[in-house]
């Protein structure tokens, strides 16, 4: 009897434990059950004017419409696309932030893989906004280009943002009498005036790593404008970084790395980097336009200027602002909010709030009658004819490509091991050359 | 004939069906996702539910042992692995000795100093991270002062590939080295005070004390933590993530799998998550942690079986 008892009570618990777990599994396939209420599940990059924009803009969203909730999280750049392909598999998130749609696979690239934005397309995690009517608060190449596949609109893209530009402090500039530099060499002058006197010449968040090779964009882009050709060129063999027009990049890259970027850069984090610009202790800092606003909210009063990265010694060079589309709003497709998501969409893009939006953060504007009412957006106005979609935007790498195989001045020392230009361009070209061949 | 305890008849099953729940969480936490990661390393896996997966073979295994220049990138970052766990087994190991003898004593605040060089084992990655960022910050940060009253200054982290690495080896340590201690302090409270007085009468001075009657009835003790630290060092990669980030000349192959499966290698933040790459990377590391473990496991065993019988 009492071995019985002993039976009927194991088997009663791993019955109780597994009809538990049966339970939860059915609770989780059905979902919970339809509620008045709607809690939106948001989420954005780190970015600091846009992080505070879009706290502002949920309350008073909130406001108008007392049943949603929005659930904002905020997640550091490199990580977003981890955190969102993760929440969107589990449809965790309503409405997400996502970069700019590129490094799409070109015709002439062999054997690489597709974007993670495709591959979450093809998957049926992103919702098509193709009908909305908000799509059309957009001008047309920015849709094109930076949201659409196969003909279909997946995200509205918010900004255009440079990266191939320099913040310079004005007061410094004037103290020094120093000249706005135009050219490489009155850059390499002023960088030297300054060192003279014992100011550090330029600062970036080195920490997060891409900001050293990001801030020296200008000079690749001064010897290559066309930056999707150079990236055709790269695969298809007729442009080499260790030719001679490279070697010259490279060269410069090191003086900017090892003689115009200050000692300790590589300890300031990304998003401190504005306010150690505007902290007066440095000359410039060569940095994208999404930095301007939190240089003013670090030091309202700072005069700061903004120019495109000099890399040449011919000022008709220099002329181009490189960058990218930044971020974009995506729904999940699987959303049960989805008249919430497009809503909050829909209200977003409205013209006086992408305006209030673009002064905020600071983005060279995706609406076609938004302009970018900011000191940013007058430092920019004169370069715009001249913006250009960047190299990263376009780069895919072959498959069995060295870990070198990337055109970044933080390759040389102190960031990097490399002190020659001419070796450090032989050993990239060499790693790039390695997957070209491997995929012949 | 020994008693069953459970009984006669159906009771006889008890047993089975309370290894049931455990059996069924080991297949479910353990085992299941094992299996699924060498699966998966014969695909082309993005990890994104609804993507299609192709079966494609050895093609992962072929491009991370034998395509191009990554390959022996790949190998470069294999020695590495094998370096940090060098430096940090050996110096984890004999710190973590040496601090269990210490705080052993009979002295006053041993407690103390024991809670003080294991706290940092209760500290996440993230905590561990942000500490050792803030300590050495490169732009007067408390150790970049101290440098600089010798002349010296570094970029830490950010610097030489090797010193960033070194650096994180440091870390690892002092992570870690708090349960290294707590295991050999429990080994040393096993040892009868008898043994040392015996040892003290017969005139042995402390050298011999420590290597006729510490060190082989440490021997349990020993073979736990050589064990843990090679293990814990071969697969050893958030810290690097928090630390460093993926910078050329500092991946080990821990954190190469997560760089390759998240998206992480090439600068740009829509780069395609190679979930399946990653899963034959981290093949090779567990057969690594395989053959060094096993070695080390026979070779411990036999010292063990031939050291207390």
């Amino acid at each position: 009897m009492k071995k019985n008892t002993i039976f009927v009570v194991v088997a009663l618990v791993l019955v109780m434990i597994l009809s538990a777990c049966g339970t939860q599994a059915t609770e989780t396939a059905q979902g919970p059950a339809a509620a008045e209420k709607v809690t939106l599940k948001v989420l954005v990059h780190q970015n600091p004017p846009m992080v505070d924009f879009m706290t502002k803009f949920n309350d008073e969203f909130t406001k108008r419409h007392p049943n949603i909730t929005i659930d904002m999280s905020v997640v550091n750049a490199n990580d977003l696309s981890t955190v969102t392909q993760t929440r969107l598999t589990a449809n965790d998130v309503d409405v997400v932030d996502m970069f700019g749609f590129a490094n799409a696979a070109q015709p002439y690239m062999k054997n690489v893989d597709p974007p993670n934005w495709q591959t979450l397309i093809e998957a049926g995690y992103l919702l098509d906004l193709t009908d909305q009517p908000f799509v059309k608060n957009y001008d047309e190449p920015t849709i094109r280009d930076a949201g659409t596949y196969n003909g279909k609109v997946y995200e509205i893209n918010l900004g255009r943002v440079s990266y191939s530009g320099i913040y310079y402090n004005k007061d410094l500039f004037t103290a020094n009498n120093v000249k706005v530099p135009t050219t490489w060499s009155e850059l390499v002058a002023a960088c030297e005036t300054f060192k003279a006197a014992d100011i550090p010449c330029m600062t970036a968040g080195g920490k997060d790593g891409w900001p050293i090779f990001v801030g020296a964009y200008g000079l690749t882009g001064a010897l290559y404008p066309d930056q999707q050709a150079l990236v055709e060129g790269l695969w298809t063999g007729t442009i080499k970084w260790n030719d001679a027009k490279a070697v010259e990049m490279w060269e410069k890259m090191k003086v900017y790395a090892q003689d115009m970027m200050e000692a300790g850069a590589s300890g300031i984090a990304g998003d401190a980097a504005p306010g150690r610009f505007a902290s007066g202790a440095v000359a410039m800092f060569p940095g994208g336009t999404w930095y301007a606003s939190a240089i003013e909210a670090a030091q309202p009063s700072f005069q700061w200027g903004y120019i495109p990265f000099p890399g040449s010694d011919n000022p008709e060079d220099n002329k181009y602002l490189f960058g990218k589309y930044d971020q974009g709003w995506v729904v999940a497709a699987k959303t049960p909010n989805k008249e919430a998501a497009l809503l909050y969409l829909s209200e977003f893009s409205d013209p006086a709030n992408y305006q209030a939006f673009a002064n905020a953060v600071g983005f060279i504007p995706t609406q076609p009658n938004a302009t970018l009412d900011t000191q940013i957006g007058k430092e920019v106005a004169p370069y715009l004819a001249n913006f250009r979609v960047g190299l990263e935007q376009y780069w895919v790498a072959p498959k069995g490509a060295g870990q070198y195989a990337n055109p970044w001045a933080s390759y040389f020392k102190p960031f990097g091991t490399y002190d020659d230009p001419k070796e450090l361009a032989d050993k990239v070209q060499a790693d790039l050359q390695s997957g070209l061949d491997a995929n012949q | 004939m020994m008693a069953y305890h459970f009984g006669r008849g159906r009771a006889r099953l008890a047993p089975y069906l309370l290894l049931i729940p455990g059996i069924f969480l080991y297949f479910l936490i353990a085992l299941g996702p094992s299996l699924a990661t060498t699966v998966f390393s014969f695909t082309n896996a993005t990890g994104i539910r609804g993507a299609p997966i192709n079966w494609i073979g050895w093609e992962n295994y072929r491009e991370f042992l034998f395509l191009g220049q990554a390959s022996l990138d790949n190998y470069a970052a294999l020695g590495r692995t094998l370096v940090f766990c060098f430096f940090v087994t050996t110096i984890q190991f004999s710190l973590g000795l040496l601090m269990a003898m210490l705080v052993n004593q009979r002295l006053k605040g041993t407690n103390f100093f024991r809670t003080l060089f294991f706290m940092p084992v209760i500290l996440g990655a993230v905590i561990q991270g942000l500490i050792w960022s803030l300590f050495l910050y490169p732009l007067g940060g408390p150790m970049a002062r101290i440098l600089e009253n010798f002349g010296v200054r570094s970029e830490f982290f950010g610097g030489q590939p090797t010193e960033a690495f070194a650096w994180v080896i440091v870390v690892q340590i002092w992570a870690n080295m708090g349960t290294t201690m707590v295991i050999f302090l429990a080994g040393l409270q096993t040892i009868s005070d008898e043994l040392y007085e015996a040892a003290q009468i017969d005139g042995a001075n402390s050298w011999q004390v420590f290597t006729n009657v510490t060190w082989p009835l440490l021997t349990p003790s020993v073979n736990t933590n050589l064990l843990l630290n090679i293990i814990g060092s071969l697969q050893a990669w958030q810290l690097f993530l928090v630390l460093i980030g993926y910078r050329n000349g500092t991946q080990v192959l821990g954190y190469l799998v997560y760089a390759q499966g998240f998206g992480q290698t090439s600068g740009s933040v829509t780069s395609a998550f190679r979930q399946g790459y990653a899963a034959a990377a981290s093949i090779v590391l567990f057969l690594l942690v395989l053959v060094l473990g096993t070695v080390t496991q026979t070779i411990l065993q036999r010292r063990e079986k031939r050291i207390m019988g």
